[in-house]
């Protein structure tokens, strides 16, 4: 686990990171949210011992962050670079030598990802002479290849086409499966929500928010549940009444409908239930959570609005 | 310093790779044989035979000047005026080569033109002032003196004062020996030059694609900057082992197949002429000083007490250098910004070479002194001290100038680290004073 304690961070006379403390718990996929400017990359920076806290304190599985636990980081910066007039092969055996690794056993696990991500053959290849999403994945075994314990991913998926996003998420949930901590900061919302456990929101230097996305979206919900039926559209308005309103309708075909209502007042997910009990022939109702982009906003907006007041 | 090595190990690598850096393991010592030889081969290119008219309508040096039995003279009389133009064009003349031109004030104005065709060589040039100049004068001690000629000779001999240090009254230690040192720390000035450099732009490099984020999450700032200044250093003393092999053989073949001649000081035996053209020739014309020079690399340095000092100096000298590039390199904004702030240390390293200089004219001088203690000239001073061998006393002020070399060579790197760990991570600005004594100033 890292834990994270009254973190601050000024440049000048810019306040970058003011007085943060969070846990990250091991085995999790946890996200790293905020605008641009909101002190994620200084955070990382911390995390990665690439520049110090002016307060606070890190410990990572009970111990004070320090140079030994460079060999259990990995890291995949936003801003990527590596040198390109080196092999492929050789820039991974360097990048994970520098992390503590044998050269023996650097170039194992440099040979092992590359067959995994079945980039074997690049492995002569310049680096300069690799495309963007080429080396974006040159780029994220650099990152794994010493086998790390916490891995922190900095906009991991910028770059890569759909099917490679695939293959790197489906990687990362691998990772977690084997008991790694990945921390993960992107603006690519959709991922946060399909992979991410906890996540905190960083704006203008400051935590606003903490806890697993299930309990974000719920937390800003509003109202609006999705219903798929067969049946008629006036047996609908008569079931939903005056408790709920008709926002969106999609018809399936063969009286099949799928619809979308927003909640009026204090009505529940089981007042809808009991009206609509015994008028349709339902397939399946759901409360429908706001996306995580939706929780984003509005969390800033609402920050926005108190930081005005 | 385990990734330090790492990094050092990575840099040279990638030197040895680059096709321009071992291109000119090769192609600088060979330019600089290929001067020496042409130095050698064609550094007195002048006509070496030449048909000399002498025009003499006063008959003043009529049979005194006889051809030489070589045949690189051949002298011929004519007893009337000719004009320039005249001995250019005309048809009769034109298996002279030059024409010498005693006209009958001579003895009064002592002024004779010699016109060419082609100019003779060097040798050629002395040893027609010599004879010309010697058989005038013979004429002018019979017309103008009573003396007999070697008495005139006697007193004509100029006073020679010879200034002597009363350290050294038998006049052993020669300046040439010095030069041995300045050449050795003119080397030291040229590596860390091109080598400072490759620190410069390898660290802006560095900056600009980026990668300084990914090491800087595995390795220090410091071992950073270390193994790069390291693996630069050694890709440096690489290529200067190469060279001095290269060239040091190339001049042992020179020495051994192609100028065996010009090596050997006895080949003027064979020339006849008398001993004061000898003696004229050997102080003046550049084969003279080829064979200086000669005697200078292949007998007066002592190459095992020259190395490893040069080495050693080399590489502080270079630790000591190369903090200051990698440090501009990593606070700079861009590589260009870098290059402005570099003019500074290229002018310390001007100030060394005119060190050198006052050590080798003037080294008593208390200019001299404060060189050797100065960390930025003091490599170059050291050189000249070691090369000279020690004076009483002396070689405790050398090692003294070491330490403070080597103790401001660690100074300067933690300086340079600080600044570097500081900067480098700032991108896109424009390096002012201001902003490297704020980088000084933080943690």
């Amino acid at each position: 686990m890292i834990e994270i304690n009254q973190i601050s961070k000024s440049f000048d006379r810019k306040v970058a990171l003011d007085g943060l403390s969070f846990q990250i718990p091991k085995g999790q996929i946890f996200g790293l949210l905020g605008p641009n400017g909101a002190g994620k990359t200084t955070l990382i920076r911390i995390l990665n011992q690439i520049i110090l806290p002016d307060n606070g304190t890190i410990r990572v599985d009970g111990k004070l962050l320090n140079e030994s636990h460079w060999k259990n980081f990995g890291y995949l910066p936003e801003e990527r670079g590596l040198y390109k007039s080196m092999k492929v092969i050789d820039m991974l055996v360097f990048l994970a030598k520098l992390r503590g690794m044998s050269n023996y056993d650097a170039l194992k696990n440099t040979n092992y990802w590359l067959d995994k991500f079945d980039i074997k053959e690049w492995s002569n290849k310049y680096i300069a002479s690799l495309s963007k999403g080429m080396s974006q994945k040159v780029q994220f075994i650099a990152a794994v290849v010493h086998e790390p314990e916490y891995l922190i991913l900095d906009e991991p998926l910028s770059g890569f086409d759909p099917i490679n996003v695939e293959l790197i998420l489906n990687e990362l949930k691998l990772m977690k499966s084997e008991g790694k901590s990945i921390i993960l900061s992107t603006h690519n919302m959709q991922s946060v929500e399909e992979i991410c456990d906890d996540v905190v929101l960083l704006h203008k230097s400051k935590l606003i928010a903490s806890d697993t996305v299930e309990n974000l979206r719920s937390s800003v919900k509003n109202g609006l549940f999705s219903i798929r039926f067969s049946g008629n559209m006036i047996a609908l308005a008569n079931a939903l009444w005056t408790d709920f309103e008709l926002i969106e309708t999609k018809e399936l075909g063969n009286n099949r409908f799928q619809v979308l209502v927003r909640k009026r007042g204090e009505r529940t997910f089981e007042d809808l239930i009991n009206n609509l009990m015994g008028k349709l022939t339902l397939e399946a109702v759901e409360e429908k959570l706001p996306s995580m982009q939706e929780v984003f906003m509005s969390l800033i907006t609402k920050e926005e609005v108190l930081h005005a007041e | 310093m385990r990734n330090s090595l790492i990094i050092a190990k990575r840099e040279l690598r990638e030197r040895l790779e680059n096709r321009s850096f071992i291109a000119m393991l090769f192609i600088g010592p060979l330019l600089i044989l290929a001067f020496i030889y042409f130095l050698l081969q064609f550094g007195d290119q002048g006509k070496t035979n030449m048909k000399v008219l002498i025009v003499d309508p006063s008959g003043l040096l009529e049979n005194k000047i006889t051809s030489q039995e070589s045949k690189a003279l051949t002298y011929y009389f004519y007893d009337d005026y000719i004009e320039i133009a005249e001995f250019k064009d005309g048809k009769r003349f034109q298996e002279f080569d030059a024409m010498i031109e005693l006209n009958e004030k001579v003895l009064i104005n002592k002024k004779v033109f010699l016109f060419y065709r082609e100019a003779p060589s060097v040798d050629l040039k002395m040893k027609m002032k010599f004879e010309v100049e010697r058989r005038v004068e013979e004429v002018m001690i019979e017309q103008f003196t009573q003396l007999s000629v070697n008495a005139f000779r006697q007193i004509k001999q100029p006073l020679n004062i010879d200034f002597r240090s009363v350290y050294d009254p038998k006049n052993e230690a020669d300046n040439s020996s010095s030069w041995v040192g300045f050449f050795f720390g003119l080397i030291i000035l040229f590596f860390i030059s091109l080598f400072g450099m490759t620190v410069l732009r390898g660290i802006a490099k560095d900056k600009s694609n980026r990668i300084v984020e990914l090491m800087l999450a595995s390795v220090k700032s410091r071992d950073m900057m270390l193994g790069k200044i390291m693996g630069i250093g050694w890709a440096a003393l690489l290529q200067l082992f190469i060279w001095t092999l290269l060239v040091g053989l190339g001049l042992f073949v020179f020495k051994s197949f192609f100028f065996k001649d010009i090596f050997d000081a006895s080949s003027f035996e064979g020339i006849q002429m008398s001993e004061e053209v000898k003696n004229e020739i050997l102080t003046n014309s550049s084969i003279a000083k080829y064979n200086a020079f000669i005697d200078l690399i292949y007998h007066r340095i002592n190459f095992w007490v020259m190395i490893p000092h040069f080495v050693l100096l080399f590489v502080l000298s270079y630790l000591f250098y190369a903090s200051f590039f990698s440090a501009i390199g990593a606070t700079a904004g861009t590589e260009s910004d870098g290059q402005q702030f570099v003019i500074p240390i290229f002018v310390v390293l001007m100030v060394s070479v005119y060190a050198g200089y006052m050590s080798v004219y003037w080294p008593d001088s208390q200019l001299a002194h404060l060189f050797l203690y100065l960390p930025f000239t003091s490599a170059m001073v050291i050189l000249i001290n070691i090369s000279n061998g020690f004076a009483i006393g002396s070689y405790v002020e050398t090692m003294l100038s070491a330490l403070i070399l080597i103790v401001s060579s660690g100074l300067f790197l933690s300086i340079a680290a600080r600044l570097y760990k500081n900067g480098i991570l700032i991108y896109g600005h424009s390096l002012r004073l201001r902003n490297l004594f704020q980088w000084l100033k933080k943690s």
